[in-house]
């Protein structure tokens, strides 16, 4: 993807708008980005009377939740603000302007006799008028809040140049202490599917990449056992059942599956092929080897070793096999994962009293610290397209899965079940 | 000790009216009668086909009440990050070696556990460690490899929920189980 480089300020100027064409307003990847104000009324024409409202609400709080939005409160919408129409001409922009709002976005829904709901939205920019955006939405009423995350990422799109998470679904663990099941949802907290029903522990499920094999360890024959689904047949079509620790999966591609095998004496990362039904050593050296990750150009490989006294993190050239060590700083560094965009690596640093999540870049440089709450922080991984991170957090006593900008910021919680949530992961 | 007994009493009639809990599993023992380790149960894969409420898995407890067995399998602690067997800890592990001999158609489970600090995936590789170690001076005590499996349980399992130094402290262990199946 490549980067805009403009200013918003610089974008303001140029304006000449095409229809609904991406266009960055803002450049996420500077040090620090200026967020938009967004105002985002009650959409008109339902005659139902709580959809409306419901719709805008969600539409503001996945606006919340991107990090690049400021959502004008409602309450400084006045009536004449709310009654307006939806169309150009009926907006007095400068009265959103004199706000303080940038971004305005109108909304018409549509009922049809059978249930069918249609809804018309329009993004402008209140500094010229223009039309940034114009979409239409159309499925059941019961699936509301899907179009309404459509709607925020096609805004987001339009204005970040890439499309918002909104719309994506999250693996994760989630349990008490020693009864701990796979689940998917939604990002917003619907649609909950349990994966597993050992009624056990399970560990670091992982998807592959086509959402066609479930990679999960697993207690449920007595000790922690690595065991791959195939989802649609629910048949189990691999298990490794050796001696030993087999945790931490990473799908190399649709079919191949790294892992970590942790023993007595050597400790080995392993390749195994799921079709083929072929299983290779990757790695193997004493001491204990863990959370192995291959980079998008397949041609490194990130690991974990005590190789040095204490876990850090490894690199691993994948055609000379040379290791490089990439972490320096503390006594603990682990659970790395890389971003897909390929230069960003987070990870899970002890840091004074508590585990946090940070970045570094993939030869070592600019380690940045994103959470600072000196509590148990872990297994953080990127969103496909590199600019969130999830990650579970103990912040608030009980494990939850939290989501933030790669760079730290708008951290938010999210909510799937009354439980622990830990090891989250985007689906693909 | 009347409250020791207390407990006991009560914990029988929790471990009896319990459906098999999760992971580990222990048959309650009369505590007039001093059974025979191989009376123990530990059905590792017979698990857990009923279900199990969020109270009893919170007061499940995993020590034996045999408290005699008990005073020999003591927990092996070690030091944060560490699979290292400390000196102090050695006269435990020894107790167990000398016991094993004696008891030669007695098997052990070692679970290695770790306390929650740290990532989920790092610490099952610790706990498998720290119980590889005590396995391994076992084994130079004249103990056969096989008599012992290993089981690590990550921070997955603590003694202690606590988040001080204490609890920790607790949870940095290696247990010691009878294994039936051997």
């Amino acid at each position: 993807m490549k980067r805009c480089s403009l200013t918003f300020v610089a974008l303001c100027i140029l304006c000449s708008v095409t229809l609904a064409e991406a266009r960055g307003y803002i450049d996420i990847y500077g040090s620090s980005f200026k967020k938009i104000t967004i105002g985002a009324p009650p959409f008109k024409g339902a005659p139902s009377e709580k959809l409306p409202s419901d719709m805008s609400d969600l539409l503001n709080k996945d606006f919340d939740m991107s990090g690049f939005f400021i959502t004008a409160p409602a309450s400084l919408m006045d009536k004449e603000l709310l009654d307006e129409g939806v169309e150009k001409p009926a907006i007095k922009f400068d009265n959103w302007r004199s706000m303080g709002v940038e971004l305005v976005c109108k909304g018409r829904l549509q009922q049809s006799q059978n249930g069918d709901t249609t809804l018309e939205a329009f993004l402008y920019d209140t500094l010229d008028g223009s039309l940034l955006l114009a979409k239409r939405y159309k499925g059941r009423e019961s699936e509301w809040r899907r179009m309404i995350h459509r709607l925020a990422d096609d805004i987001i799109l339009t204005v970040t140049g890439e499309k918002g998470i909104m719309s994506s679904r999250v693996l994760f663990t989630a349990g008490v202490r020693n009864l701990k099941e796979v689940y998917t949802a939604d990002i917003d907290g619907q649609n909950v599917a349990k994966l597993t029903n050992y009624r056990n522990i399970a560990l670091s499920p992982s998807i592959s990449p086509e959402g066609k094999y479930l990679a999960y360890t697993s207690y449920k024959e007595g000790k922690p056992n690595l065991y791959i689904k195939d989802i649609e047949k629910n048949t189990e079509i691999y298990a490794d059942r050796s001696d030993g620790t087999k945790i931490g999966t990473f799908w190399l591609n649709k079919s191949t599956i790294l892992y970590s095998h942790t023993t007595g004496g050597r400790s080995a990362i392993y390749a195994y092929d799921v079709e083929k039904k072929d299983k290779k050593t990757i790695l193997q050296r004493e001491g204990i080897l863990a959370s192995p990750a291959v980079s998008p150009d397949g041609k490194k490989m990130l690991f974990v070793s005590d190789m040095y006294g204490s876990p850090q993190i490894f690199v691993r050239d994948n055609d000379s096999g040379e290791i490089k060590r990439l972490t320096y700083y503390g006594t603990y560094n682990s659970a790395p994962a890389w971003s897909p965009k390929g230069d960003l690596i987070v990870f899970v640093s002890k840091l004074e009293g508590g585990f946090e999540i940070s970045t570094i870049n993939d030869d070592g440089s600019n380690q940045r610290v994103l959470t600072n709450d000196g509590t148990i922080n872990d297994s953080p991984q990127f969103s496909p397209d590199g600019r969130y991170i999830l990650y579970s957090s103990q912040r608030g006593g009980k494990y939850a899965i939290y989501v933030m900008l790669f760079n730290g910021e708008n951290k938010r919680l999210l909510k799937f079940t009354d439980y622990n949530e830990e090891q989250p992961k985007f689906m693909p | 000790m009347k409250h020791v007994f207390i407990l006991i009493v009560v914990g029988i009639f929790v471990l009896a009216g319990c459906a098999p809990k999760v992971v580990q599993q222990t048959q309650p023992v009369a505590p007039t009668v001093v059974e025979r380790p191989l009376a123990v149960e530990d059905s590792g894969a017979k698990m857990k086909k009923e279900g199990i409420s969020e109270e009893e898995l919170a007061e499940a407890k995993e020590e034996q009440p045999d408290r005699s067995l008990q005073a020999i399998l003591q927990d092996i602690g070690f030091d944060f990050d560490s699979y290292a067997i400390r000196g102090s800890e050695l006269p435990k592990i020894e107790r167990v070696g000398t016991w094993m001999k004696r008891e030669g158609a007695t098997n052990l489970v070692l679970e290695g556990h770790c306390d929650e600090r740290g990532t989920v995936e790092y610490n099952l590789a610790l706990g498998q460690k720290r119980a590889e170690a005590v396995r391994s001076y076992l084994t130079k005590m004249g103990i056969e490899n096989g008599r012992m499996k290993v089981v690590s349980f990550g921070k997955e399992m603590p003694l202690d929920p606590g988040h001080t130094e204490e609890a920790w402290a607790k949870n940095r262990r290696v247990h010691f189980k009878v294994d039936k199946k051997g």
